[in-house]
């Protein structure tokens, strides 16, 4: 069937809204992937990382002269060597007066237990790792500050002495804590609680990696990296190592998992490229899963202290809180940023008369803290659903009552929050009242030791993380537009740049239906070129902050529009007629290279095919003027005017063993909408797969350290849990859809709103099925140990429940 | 910085190495490794098949999974030289000689139940012996999915997967329930 109009328009909406598997699914199902551990280069040498066993102390001794003496090592480098080579990293969200406000590469002091130190590199990586392990190093100890607490204890062991303070900094969001209390006078209840969420290891399935490969030929570096961030990569090492950008490339091949633990450059990452430059070879480094555990940045680690007001009706008047964020030994280059975004996200979808917060970013000697999907968000959707449920318990309020009592409503929106974001679309109310009516059709009954109880939350997304101004506001050093560029080649397949990258969640497929559906083509015509700086355009923050779609999609929306003028202009130009009067023919099945993939002209039978337009159009041979662009291809910048919200409305139902402390997630739905979705599946991969992280947040993982010596104490997956088949339930996920008017196709993202909400939900399931412990849901993770502990501690019997 | 020349230590290694032999989907292959060498690291980077990946060298994530005598082994606990003589598959060896995608791979395709796909191969090859051993889709989800670690799909397209081929009866050797 042809899918042909005289109307100017070929977009038939055909493609967008088309739940189609993945584009290179089949490749990884087969064996194919190409991941950084994958790819061979010639004359590859290894690198193994020499990382601090302390988690404080000076380094009085780094002597490598054994390591290279005894083994085979081909070169070690230490403090010095890296010193007198590079310069620290740049850091792109700093809070004022910050010290450290970069990251030092060379350091004579460690301040947490797997910091890198230097690195060793031989032919092998057993005999790089058998090298490391004799690089002697002299460490004089320092006393630890493993936790925020302890490091703002009255004398606590300092880790930057010079600030004479482990405060890093302060930030304060939204009111002033003023205005606040000038509110909170008039309220009838208060609740308060402390609400804390623990450090995570992002723990994808392939652990960060590099090859590095510098050519001495070219004076040009190549380097393929498991990240998220191509081309800030690329920027910070040509800082890190002295070099021009454009003597840098940078490759993202397969990405196996990210969740924002592949978002930034780290040192021990720039140590082995400046390897590769001191030998002129090619030199790897593959993370193993202890590394990533406990010498990756982490994510979360923050505790609060927390308030809601209410009126004599129920009505909430003030929420505030006084964060305390763990930025670890350093900031990493997210710095304080997931806190502060915890205070801006705070209020979430509710109407509040003042909210603010305070935030205070603290230095410990454990792994730096960094991106962690849900950034921030997630963190407040803890406090403020938590304080929402235990304000409804104490008042004996319906919890959906009083959170329909205080949503921000249709008529409200465009709403502007005190923390002064502005709420674009959508009706909060109504995906709250389809959930709760998922969950009247769920309630299942308690038997013997084993209490149930649901739990249905709600959140907010911000998402489209843009517009560049706003970056600069926030004084954050990024840029938040993104590009799309379309390229007609002469053969008549369309290739596709974007900066955005493919980390699993199909990014490559969702990009390739937005060109097909507008530009009008068979989908099998595009080809997404993605990972590349060599290739694609430049983008700051690229795959983060659930941006992909709603930007390089928006971007694309946008190129592929002008792309289809310019090849019905230089059809109808070729065919002697009015655009107008120009009919476009393809048949679904058909090659962009037959004859019958065409422009005809109405009024005639006379017809062009798509491949000759393009082979005309690379040739000149048809251009109007001489000052008419040649090249077939579009680009466009796109900068939204302002961040578009998504939301969710949760649900749990789980079953509390008290017996045993466990709790068994039996049944999870949500109400999500992210606007007009590009692939359906896709979009539910990620909010199920969010809703998985989320679950093990809640429940299983934590990257504790050693409260005295610091020193980690998950350091395989053994201890570190992650969930398994039987921590997650079926997810029933539905969606409304209130497209966004400020981009184009109506996208709002959805990378993260899963992760954000599980907790809290969670939580409020708990506290539904043993009500007597609500009270102390205050942390996570809710681990059997835990509840099983605020069960004993209740002075209820737990048959009287 | 200091670079050092070939040292006695460099010069015993190579001793330690010899050429290892065994049967790797269904071909004789042959690549030289040392005591210590992982059947993982031989696979990948003796012999080249990289689809065999490497998750957590602890025997807990199950992305290295191969089958070593048509039993699923975590490759990563596993010495090369343990395995000489036998005979090893690995996710190269699903598809056919047409390039066609197993009943398996399709059903994962269509279910979604892949993202990144990084553990996506030793799953496989745990689903292939389920399939030889006609275990039921019932004894698969109990048994055969718990020991293997995903974190993209929140394991709802594997579930899918394993029910919708398992359903239509396998390659018609899985039971039906």
């Amino acid at each position: 069937m042809s899918s042909a109009n005289a109307t100017g328009n070929e977009a038939s909406g055909k493609w967008i809204g088309r739940a189609l598997p993945n584009s290179r699914s089949s490749r990884l199902l087969r064996g194919q992937g190409y991941y950084v551990d994958d790819i061979q280069a010639p004359r590859t040498l290894h690198a193994a990382v020499v990382r601090s066993p302390v988690a404080h102390g000076r380094i009085l001794k780094w002597d490598a002269g054994e390591a290279l003496s005894e083994t085979g090592a081909k070169l070690a480098l230490g403090p010095d060597e890296i010193g007198r080579f590079t310069e620290p990293l740049p850091m792109a969200w700093t809070l004022p007066g910050q010290n450290p406000h970069h990251i030092e590469l060379a350091i004579n002091t460690v301040r947490y237990v797997g910091q890198p130190i230097g690195v060793v590199v031989a032919d092998s990586r057993a005999e790089a790792e058998d090298a490391a392990e004799r690089v002697r190093l002299e460490i004089a100890p320092l006393p630890v500050a493993a936790t925020t607490e302890a490091a703002l204890a009255p004398g606590a062991p300092l880790l930057y002495p010079e600030n004479g303070t482990n405060l890093a900094g302060s930030a304060e969001l939204g009111d002033t804590a003023e205005e606040i209390a000038r509110v909170m006078d008039e309220a009838a209840h208060i609740v308060t609680r402390n609400l804390s969420v623990q450090r995570i290891a992002h723990s994808p399935m392939e652990p960060r990696g590099v090859l590095a490969d510098w050519l001495p030929h070219t004076e040009c570096l190549t380097v393929w990296n498991s990240t998220q961030s191509p081309h800030v990569v690329r920027q910070d090492l040509a800082v890190a190592l002295r070099l021009r950008a454009d003597q840098i490339r940078v490759v993202a091949p397969d990405v196996g998992g990210s969740f924002g633990g592949k978002a930034m450059l780290h040192p021990d990452e720039a140590m082995v490229c400046l390897a590769s430059m001191r030998l002129g070879r090619a030199v790897r480094w593959t993370e193993d899963r202890r590394e990533n555990l406990t010498a990756a940045y982490q994510g979360r680690g923050q505790s609060a202290r927390a308030r809601l007001a209410l009126d004599a009706q129920g009505r909430f008047l003030t929420l505030d809180a006084h964060i305390v964020g763990d930025l670890g030994a350093f900031p990493s280059q997210a710095g304080s940023g997931p806190f502060q975004a915890t205070g801006m996200a705070l209020e979430g979808p509710y109407r509040f008369v003042r909210a603010g917060a305070t935030v205070d970013a603290v230095y410990t000697n454990a792994a730096p803290t960094g991106a962690y999907r849900g950034y921030g968000m997630q963190e407040a959707s803890w406090i403020r659903e938590r304080l929402i449920d235990e304000a409804a318990r104490e008042l004996g309020l319906d919890p959906v009552e009083l959170r329909l009592r205080n949503s921000i409503r249709p008529k409200d929106l465009p709403y502007t929050t005190r923390s002064g974001f502005t709420y674009d679309s959508g009706d909060y109310p109504a995906a709250l009242l389809r959930a709760a009516k998922m969950a009247n059709s769920r309630r299942r009954v308690s038997e013997g030791a084993v209490s149930r109880g649901s739990g249905i939350t709600m959140s907010v997304e911000l998402t489209g993380y843009a517009p560049t101004s706003l970056l600069g506001a926030l004084g954050i050093d990024a840029a938040g537009w993104e590009s799309g560029k379309i390229r007609v080649n002469q053969d008549g397949t369309v290739t596709v740049f974007s900066g955005v990258i493919p980390v699993g969640q199909g990014i490559e497929t969702a990009l390739a239906q937005i060109v097909a559906d507008r530009m009008g083509v068979p989908l099998s015509w595009i080809s997404v070129q993605l990972g590349d700086t060599a290739a694609t355009p430049y983008s700051d923050l690229s795959s983060q902050a659930s941006r992909s779609v709603t930007l390089a999609g928006g971007a694309l929306m946008l190129a592929a529009d002008r792309m289809r003028g310019r090849m019905r202009s230089l059809a109808a130009r070729r065919l002697g007629v009015d655009p107008n009067d120009v009919m476009w023919e393809v048949e679904p099945g058909n090659a962009p290279t037959t004859d019958t993939s065409r422009y005809r002209a109405t009024d005639s039978a006379q017809t062009v095919s798509w491949r000759d337009v393009a082979h005309r159009a690379w040739k000149g041979w048809d251009r109007n003027t001489h000052e008419e662009r040649i090249q077939l291809e579009e680009t466009v910048d796109f900068d939204p005017p302002a961040l578009t919200f998504a939301y969710g409305v949760h649900g749990a139902a789980v079953a509390v063993n008290r017996e045993t402390g466990k709790v068994t997630v039996e049944d999870y739905w949500t109400v999500h909408d992210s606007g007009n979705l590009v692939n359906p599946a896709l979009a539910e991969g990620q909010i199920i797969g969010g809703v998985a992280q989320g679950i093990g947040l809640a429940l299983l993982e934590e990257a504790q350290h050693d409260p005295v010596d610091g020193k980690p104490l998950a350091v395989t997956l053994q201890d570190y849990a992650l969930p398994r088949t039987a921590d997650v339930p079926r997810i029933t996920v539905e969606h409304l859809h209130t497209p966004s008017e400020i981009i184009p196709g109506g996208f709002k993202g959805l990378g993260e709103g899963g992760a954000i909400p599980p907790p809290a939900t969670i939580a409020a399931a708990i506290a539904d099925a043993v009500p007597h412990i609500a009270g102390s849901l205050t942390h996570t993770p809710m681990t059997p140990f835990v509840i099983w502990s605020a069960l004993d501690a209740s002075n209820t019997p737990p048959d009287a429940t | 910085m200091t670079e050092a020349a070939g040292t006695p230590g460099w010069r015993d290694a190579p001793a330690r190495r010899r050429n290892v032999t065994m049967t790797v989907n269904g071909k004789p292959a042959t690549a030289p490794a040392e005591d210590r060498t992982l059947l993982s690291d031989y696979l990948r980077h003796g012999l080249l098949l990289t689809g065999t990946h490497v998750g957590c060298e602890q025997g807990v994530c199950g992305a290295c999974t191969v089958l070593v005598d048509d039993i699923p082994v975590p490759s990563c606990l596993m010495l090369a030289v343990q395995a000489e003589g036998s005979s090893v598959r690995t996710v190269e060896s699903l598809t056919g000689d047409d390039g066609d995608l197993s009943g398996m791979q399709r059903a994962l395709l269509e279910s979604h139940g892949l993202q990144c796909g990084f553990c996506t191969p030793g799953l496989l090859m745990s689903l292939a012996h389920a399939e030889e051993q006609e275990l039921t889709g019932h004894e698969i989800a109990e048994d055969v999915l718990p020991g293997h670690l995903c974190r993209c799909t929140g394991y709802a397209g594997i579930r899918a997967a394993v029910e919708r081929y398992w359903a239509a009866g396998g390659k018609g050797k899985g039971r039906h329930e």
